[in-house]
């Protein structure tokens, strides 16, 4: 069967335990009501699909599942990821604090050019807040990584933030597709390459 | 539950005619004639669980019609469970309910119970 998405990107959602990942995953999740059958086994990962100036493409997200609670994430979790959130609880300083321990790991696991993306976690418990915006947005700006306060229990920017990384995902890939393969005739396409006509294939997607 | 003429006025040239939503949230899970159906009988772990039952213990229902997923890149949302036996079982990806179906991990096929989803236009 002829493929029916345009690009297929693997995202990592990484933080401290209890930071509200799964939350974030699965952004109605406040509204699930996991039966417990499921909640014994547990969930693995997820494919979403979005669309991103007219491409589509598939999201398929995967949690820590538990790896966080040793403070260290292996090689093989991070490998063939391209983006990574990393998520802290705006109501938890120490989980703020550590996201400089979890860059050193995925700097010393993870493929070098991953996008990152930096998220605080549970903005819609601001009465409870010990981490400020500022200190987010300046943490983030150090790294050289985007931004965002969300909140998964009042749907607050989870949906922005995927479209967000997907975006720079995406963008960066075009950028090496067109670095390798000058639009000349006969370019060779690679199997990542879009298939469908290329309509506004270098337009720089702009969502937020 | 569903009766199976109930099911045959959803395949057309044996794909499903209507897309496939999750019957509590309505997340979208599959596009009209994306998937095949087969009539073959599963053993499908209950939504629900009984509190009493003894550890370890799932009980189940015998479902008869499917849809068959060939990719799982074919849904367009879905979420799968961790592996129990050689198989993990397809939830919401929005709402979590489940199972809806399950993949088993050695021929990468997926099954969504027909009886456990939405048909809609």
């Amino acid at each position: 069967m002829a493929k029916t998405y345009d690009y297929l990107f693997k995202l990592l959602l990484i933080g401290d335990s209890g930071v509200g990942k799964t939350c974030i995953l699965f952004r109605f999740s406040e509204d699930a009501f996991n039966t417990t059958f499921i909640s014994t086994i547990g969930i693995d990962f997820k494919i979403r699909t979005i669309e991103l100036d007219g491409k589509k493409i598939k999201l398929q997200i995967w949690d820590t599942a538990g790896q966080e609670r040793f403070r260290t994430i292996t090689t093989a979790y991070y490998r063939g990821a391209m983006g990574i959130m990393l998520v802290y609880d705006i109501t938890q300083e120490k989980s703020f604090e550590n996201i400089k321990n979890w860059i050193r790991n995925i700097e010393e696991n993870a493929s070098a050019d991953v996008e990152k993306m930096l998220l605080g976690n549970k903005c819609e418990l601001n009465d409870k807040r010990q981490v400020s915006r500022e200190r987010g947005e300046q943490l983030a700006v150090e790294y050289g990584i985007k931004f965002m306060e969300t909140s998964a229990k009042a749907s607050i920017n989870v949906e922005e933030a995927f479209l967000t990384l997907a975006s720079d995902i995406k963008a960066k890939m075009e950028k090496r597709l067109e670095a390798n393969n000058p639009p000349k005739g006969g370019h060779q396409l690679k199997a990542i390459e879009p298939t469908r006509k290329s309509d506004s294939w270098l337009s720089r997607c702009s969502l937020l | 539950m569903s009766s199976e003429n109930k099911f045959e006025d959803e395949v057309v040239d044996n794909k499903n005619k209507r897309m496939v939503r999750c019957q509590f949230c309505e997340s979208l899970m599959l596009r009209q004639q994306t998937a095949s159906f087969e009539k073959q009988e599963y053993d499908l772990p209950l939504m629900h669980q009984k509190n009493s039952r003894a550890p370890g213990e799932i009980e189940k229902e015998t479902l008869s019609g499917f849809w068959v997923v060939e990719d799982m890149m074919t849904f367009e949302n879905i979420g799968f469970s961790n592996t129990l036996d050689r198989t993990k079982f397809l939830i919401c990806c929005d709402c979590e309910m489940g199972p809806v179906g399950y993949h088993n991990i050695d021929t990468r096929v997926s099954y969504v119970a027909l009886s456990r989803v939405r048909h809609v236009d």
